[in-house]
């Protein structure tokens, strides 16, 4: 007997309990200020928060931010994940912002490639303030549907704590995180 | 093997280390009650929580099934083990056909759990943990000491030791920034040139056919997305049934574990990328056992956020290693037993049943009452050591006779006031870190008696 069989067959084995799924999760309405309360969420997690009336003002703002880096933006890079290796700041566009968390949904619809917000030394990514929601259930509902074969939630600069609890931003993904609010 | 208690002794030795242990969960601990008080829902998202996983392992089959499916359709590889020899045989044999050495992996409790690494590399394959808290004690040639916190037990002095030993840093150097910027370095370099990379799971969603992994380093998604090959391990618990659920538990996770709103990254994994060859190796390793136990079903609804290790009194005290399990802490004592009953007996003991572990746990999983559940299938196996069983057998005859009961407190109070060296010595487990009690001149009993 394969072991999925036997798996299977322990479990139906097993006496019928009937317990019905609570149904979807409705989140208390708690905040009106969705996009303030993202920029805190970001403060907390460690990311730099810009607000740019245009593309003109957020480059303005990159250079003072990332002076001597280069920037590419998702149109520059190549497919290869390995050839991102060298890239230092990298630009791409994020779905929704999460006010509660300062999360980023990002779909690899609208990536160069799945490992770039990893692989690159500093991420930027553009949110609109209409795409700010309060919490992670409003994603899921506005994404309904419409899943991606890969996509994440990203929250501020890659981080560790795991020596003797000390916070040190930088890890293993990118070193730093600017959000530009448009 | 040295037992709870003997190993926790060697471990309280350093009282300092131990001291900063304590105190270094309980603010990890603190923090969580911060950010949860910040949401008016948060007993709501437990509740929720509880009940959503009470219901998939009431439906554990059917969901498998549909997970099974809609991951095949998606184009994933799905793999079933019953055991952990399987689930390593099943590894193994992916890892051979692409004639990989080396790979990198993320953190898995499964794997751990399963002795993968061991495995591994007896078969000549290195094994890279890609954790920076994981690698350091791989290095040290040690396991994992708190699921999420790895490294927990160690101090900077300790970790710069490790480094410059393994990475060839500057010898004294203990600065965190700079050992984690040395780690970084060194794992790049791993994860540019591995063929397979490995990862946990910490949600599979039914629903979709996708899994969802969790990082604060982002070390699961480097190696995930530049591997050819990427195997998932998951035990089959980790079932949730819709994408929606992931609301809740995304919620509760990083809230729980370690107080922040929500871990860096949060990856949903649907489809392999074009090229890309994707695993799923579904491990039950004792869960259906476990599933068929009433009183012990619940254990299951653990989504592993370490909440009961970092409010447990015992745990905070004695460090994981004490525990002598893949999975240490309150959760720990009570999967240990299913696995194996004779060689985990100390666990259920190791606790106060003080409660807090179920007051925090972001599923409620009533963990104290498991614990003393399993005191009694393990008293009622006569698995407990014999001084145990002697003693509650005696303590059973004094307590259900008054008589009895009345000469043994009256012996107690005079020998404590008249020959206290009796009860003040070594030899008394009691004694140990601690000033025994004045005893009373009369019992309870006679002052109520003789009251005015």
């Amino acid at each position: 007997m394969s072991s999925r069989s036997e798996i299977f067959g322990a479990i139906q084995a097993l006496e019928k309990r009937e317990i019905a799924h609570p149904g979807d999760f409705k989140s208390y309405k708690a905040t009106q200020d969705v996009v303030g309360d993202f920029k805190n969420s970001l403060s907390i997690v460690g990311a730099i928060c810009v607000d740019a009336e245009n593309k003109q003002e957020a480059a303005t703002r990159l250079s003072e931010i990332y002076p001597d880096l280069q920037r590419y933006t998702s149109q520059d890079v190549v497919a290869n994940g390995l050839d991102l290796e060298a890239v230092d700041v990298l630009e791409i566009d994020g779905m929704f912002g999460v006010a509660e968390n300062g999360a980023i949904w990002l779909s690899d619809q609208f990536l160069p490639n799945r490992v770039a917000p990893f692989i690159c030394q500093h991420l930027v990514i553009y949110v609109a303030k209409s795409e700010i929601v309060a919490t992670l259930h409003e994603v899921y509902e506005r994404l309904d549907g419409n899943y991606a074969d890969f996509g994440l939630f990203l929250s501020g600069p890659s981080k560790t704590a795991d020596i003797e609890q000390s916070l040190v931003i930088g890890a293993h993904g990118a070193r730093s995180l600017t959000v530009i609010l448009v | 093997m040295l037992n709870h208690a003997e190993a926790s002794e060697k471990f309280i030795e350093d009282a300092e280390r131990t001291t900063w242990h304590d105190e270094t969960l309980w603010f990890v601990r603190s923090k969580r009650d911060k950010v949860s008080k910040l949401l008016p829902e948060w007993e709501a998202l437990r509740e929720q929580a509880s009940q959503i996983k009470d219901h998939t392992l009431a439906n554990l089959g059917q969901y498998l099934e549909e997970f099974e499916a809609n991951a095949k359709k998606n184009g994933i590889i799905v793999h079933w083990a019953k055991d952990a020899q399987e689930h390593n045989e099943i590894v193994h044999s992916i890892i051979s056909k692409h004639g990989g050495k080396a790979l990198v992996k993320s953190k898995s409790m499964l794997t751990e759990e399963c002795h993968l690494n061991d495995f591994l590399t007896k078969k000549g394959v290195e094994v890279v943990d890609t954790d920076l808290g994981e690698r350091i004690v791989q290095f040290r040639n040690e396991v994992p000491s708190h699921i999420v916190l790895p490294a927990i037990h160690l101090k900077k002095e300790d970790v710069g030791e490790t480094f410059h030993e393994f990475l060839g840093t500057p010898k004294g150097n203990k600065d965190p920034q700079f050992l984690t910027e040395a780690a970084r370095q060194h794992l790049r370099g791993y994860f540019l040139g591995a063929n397979v990379a490995i990862t946990g799971v910490n949600f599979a969603v039914a629903e979709t056919g996708e899994f969802v992994v969790c990082t604060n380093e982002g070390n699961a998604d480097m190696g995930a997305h530049l591997a050819k090959v990427h195997i998932a391990c998951m035990g089959i618990e980790k079932m949730i049934p819709k994408r929606k659920d992931l609301g809740v538990f995304l919620r509760l996770l990083a809230r729980s574990a370690t107080g922040q709103l929500i871990t860096t990254y949060s990856s949903h994994f649907a489809k392999p990328r074009e090229g890309q060859e994707m695993h799923i190796v579904l491990v039950d390793n004792g869960r259906t056992r476990q599933l068929a136990r009433d009183e012990f079903r619940n254990s299951l609804k653990c989504i592993r956020c370490a909440a009961c290790f970092n409010t447990c009194p015992v745990y905070r005290r004695s460090g994981g290693h004490s525990y002598h399990q893949p999975v240490a802490g309150p959760i720990g004592s009570i999967l240990a037993p299913n696995f194996d009953k004779s060689a985990n007996v100390d666990l259920p003991f190791a606790s106060t049943l003080c409660g807090s572990c179920s007051n925090v746990c972001p599923v409620k999983i009533n963990i104290h009452e498991q614990l003393w559940f399993w005191r009694q299938d393990l008293m009622k196996d006569g698995l407990a050591p014999l001084g145990k069983s002697l003693s509650m057998k005696g303590m059973a005859f004094v307590f259900s006779n008054p008589t009895i009961f009345k000469m043994a407190g009256y012996m107690g109070r005079m020998v404590m006031r008249f020959a206290p060296f009796i009860v003040n010595n070594s030899l008394n487990p009691w004694f140990k870190q601690r000033e025994m009690p004045e005893a009373p001149k009369e019992s309870f009993q006679s002052w109520y008696k003789n009251r005015k």
